[in-house]
This record gives structure tokens, sequence and C-alpha cells, in this order.
């Protein structure tokens, strides 16, 4: 009795802690497919639209200043 | 005279016993830990409370609904007679609990770093050593723990509540009150049982070491993840499905983006409701005639003990995986492998910022805590399908 104790708390060691390895390493090559997948076929498209986006806000934010600038110095320029 | 005689029998002074009055100081002493200490309070008031409630001689809140012979129904039975078996018995808080933790988790970095995972995988080590000491001590005849009892003592060292709560429950019940209270007052104790630990096995180079930044991990990533890993589980491992279902479940309303009301309420407002009635429930299970043995004696050191190799063993892979990685990994993180999230995962972080002011080892030590919550679910998914039988 007292051995077959022993047995089966082995055999619950030997087996759990490698259905728990077993599991979690098929895990990480399915999280690696599925990240390779995703990035390869279905990018994102709000990333790049917000890069893209990006570029014209961080141009207009100068552009619209020189425009004033240069506005101001026709208006000079006219006026006089 | 008859009725001052009747009223004196069922006071409480004429009822009471040394049992109750151990278990309620018990009670008592779980309360002045969760209320002055702060070990894990809203778990331990309502635990502590439960106890006291439960060993108030006469007061019946455990009591079964009693029914005579025409079935009809004699006496309703008590309070903590229902949330026990509506909510525990069942295993419903446990998994409850599991959604809103499931809709708290964030995936992200382990996402970015999915090897990661193997650390919360070597953290489940000290569940199964524990699981051959409890074993040990039964087969030298010291304690008398069957191979049920064992797996319940051995998921303490998964540093998950409902996890833990989960299997006992199923395999158990008697050892519910021991289980429970070790495992939240050890997780309660992660920042002071760990560090040593991690010092002990770890060089100062090494704690100094600063890890590559996480890449950002896409929505659609974080949304086909759950999916992917109830799919898994649902193939290869149907045991943890109940685990790990719910805890998908939560983490797909939390991603998914148009269930926010839902997701809200999950990691709120439900998680709350539901915290109180476990810890009453699992107070009522704090009765004399099943805590004050040395077998509670047994549970809480070799749950301690559980939870030390666990902690040792996650250390001991990443410095493993540190030799053999392209990038680098700082060792450090692996003792957030035991789930106890998010507190192992602040303590790497801590001893990290020890060595190194300028590490944060925070992000990358989340990718291993949450793979240890991934990590203690499979291992009860194993441990109940392999011990039911017996």
């Amino acid at each position: 009795m007292e051995v077959d104790l022993f047995q089966q708390g082995v055999d619950l060691m030997l087996y759990g802690m490698g259905t728990v390895f077993a599991f979690l390493i098929l895990l990480v090559g399915a999280i690696h497919l599925m990240s390779l997948i995703i990035t390869r076929f279905f990018p994102e498209p709000v990333q790049p639209e917000a890069v893209v986006r990006m570029a014209p806000a961080a141009a207009a934010v100068v552009e619209p200043r020189l425009q004033a600038v240069i506005q101001a110095a026709i208006d000079k320029h006219r006026g006089k | 005279m008859e009725q001052i005689l009747k009223l004196w029998t069922e006071s409480g002074l004429a009822q009471v016993d040394a049992g109750t009055v151990v278990m309620m100081a018990v009670g008592f002493t779980l309360l002045f830990l969760a209320i002055r200490k702060g070990f894990e309070p809203l778990l331990l008031v309502p635990i502590g409370f439960g106890t006291i409630l439960v060993n108030i001689p006469g007061a019946g809140f455990e009591a079964a609904p009693i029914y005579d012979a025409m079935g009809h129904l004699e006496s309703p039975g008590g309070l903590m007679y229902y949330i026990y078996n509506v909510g525990i018995a069942s295993g419903m808080f446990p998994l409850i609990i599991f959604m809103g933790v499931g809709a708290m988790t964030d995936f992200g970095p382990l996402l970015a770093n999915p090897k990661t995972l193997l650390l919360g995988a070597a953290a489940q080590v000290g569940i199964f050593v524990t699981v051959m000491g409890a074993v040990g001590l039964s087969s030298l005849g010291i304690l008398d723990f069957s191979i049920r009892d064992a797996a319940s003592i051995g998921i303490i060292g998964g540093a998950d509540g409902p996890t833990a709560i989960f299997v006992t429950s199923k395999l158990a019940p008697d050892l519910l009150g021991a289980v429970a209270v070790a495992a939240y007052s050890y997780m309660a104790l992660v920042p002071i049982i760990q560090p040593p630990i991690m010092r002990a096995l770890t060089t100062e180079a090494e704690r100094k070491i600063e890890m590559v930044q996480l890449r950002p991990v896409s929505t659609r990533e974080k949304i086909v993840f759950p999916m992917m890993l109830l799919g898994l589980v649902a193939m290869l491992l149907p045991s943890a499905a109940p685990l790990l279902g719910m805890f998908c479940f939560g983490n797909l309303m939390r991603e998914c983006g148009v269930v926010d009301r839902l997701s809200d309420t999950t990691q709120n407002a439900l998680i709350n409701i539901v915290t109180i009635f476990l810890g009453l429930a699992v107070g009522s299970k704090m009765s004399a005639d099943k805590f004050l043995n040395w077998e509670t004696l047994g549970i809480l050191s070799l749950g301690a003990l559980a939870f030390c190799i666990g902690t040792a063993a996650g250390v001991l892979m990443a410095k493993l995986m540190n030799r053999f990685s392209e990038t680098p990994i700082n060792p450090l993180i692996g003792s957030a492998g035991v789930s106890a999230v998010p507190m192992a995962a602040r303590v790497s972080n801590k001893i990290g910022l020890e060595a190194n002011p300028q590490n944060f080892l925070l992000m990358h030590a989340m990718g291993p805590n949450v793979a240890g919550v991934i990590g203690s679910a499979v291992a009860a998914g194993v441990m109940i399908s392999m011990v039911s039988g017996f």
C-alpha cells in the first residue's frame, strides 16, 4: 500500500512535469507561428496608418506656422 | 425556570469547547494579519470572519438542510452551507475569479517573448516535488496523506489561490481551509520568501543583466492568442479546460475591445463579489476537527517548501536559458514564474533595481508571471485527471 502510494506520487510527478513542459513548449511554438502569420499576412492596418498620419501631422505643425510667416511677410510687403 | 435553563443550554457559553475557542482565535489571528500586517486582506478578511462565524456554537451557519421522511423541508440549513456548496463544491467561484484574472491579464509581454513560458513551466517543479514530499511523509508514517491530499498540498506551490481552491475542492475538500489559508498567506509573503532565494542563486553580475526591450505586440495577436490557447487546451488537455477556458474568455473580453462594459464588470464588480463569498466559504471549512491537527502543520510547512522550490527552479531555469539564448535573460525574472501576479514580477523588478538602478525588469518579468498562471492551471488539470480516479 505504501509503496503503491509512493509509486503514484512518482508517476504524478513525472507525468505532471512532462505534461506541463510539453504543453508550454508547444505553446511557445504556437505563439511564434501565430505571430509570424499575423505579422506577415495580416499586418495591423492601424500601425502603418498611424505612421502615415504622423508624418503629415508633423509636417502640418511646421507648415501653417511657416505659411503664417510667409503670409505675414507678403501682407507686410503688399501693405507698403 | 425551564425557559431559563433552555436559554442557558443554547447559549454560546454552555456549548463552547476548546476546539471552537482555538478556531475563533485562529480567525482573529487571520483578521489581525490581514488588517494590521496587510497580508492579502481581500481574502483573509472574509476567510478570518468566516472562520469566526462558522465556529459560533449553535449558530448553525454550516448546517445542512433537514428533510423529514416525506421530503418536507424541516430546517433550511445555514448560510455557509449554501455558499460553500453553490460556490466551491461546484467549482464555480474559483472559475469566475479566473475569468476576472483573465480580464485583468495583459499577455503582451508574454507574446513579445514567448520563451519565457518555459520559466512558467519550470516554476511548477515546486508543485510536483511537494507532492513527493507529502507522499514521502505519508510513506514514512509521519503523517497520513492520500495521493489526493498530496496533490492538493502540492498545488499550493503554484502560488495561485483560485487554482489551489479549485483543485482542493475537487480532490480533498477536507483540506480546503488549510490549503487555501496556506496558499494565500504565502502569496502575501512572496516579497519576504523569494528575495533570499533569488540572491543566493544568482551572482551580482547576473542580477545586473539588462534585457532587450520587448517588441510591440499588435492587437490582432492579443485577440487571437486566447482563442489559440483555448484551442490547444481543448485538443490536448480538456481537464485544464474549465480553468483555462474561463481565463481565455476573460482575456478575450479584455482584448477584443467591443465589450468593455463586460470586461469592466468582470475585472471589478464581479470578481469583488465572488471574492467575498469565496472567502466566507473557505472560512466555513475552518472547523476545529478539520483544522486542528498535525496534518495542517504539515500542509503549512510543505506549502512553504513548494513555494521555495518553485522560486528556485524558476531562477535556475532562467540561468540555463541565459546561457543558451541569443538575447540576454536576467535570471531574476525566473522567480516570477510562480504565478502570484503581479507580486512576483514586482519582486524581480525590485531585486533587479537593487543591483542596477537603471534596470527595469517589470515588463520582462510579467511574461513568466502570466506564464506561471497558465503553467499552474495546466498542472492543476493534469493532477485532476490523473488523481481523481483514485
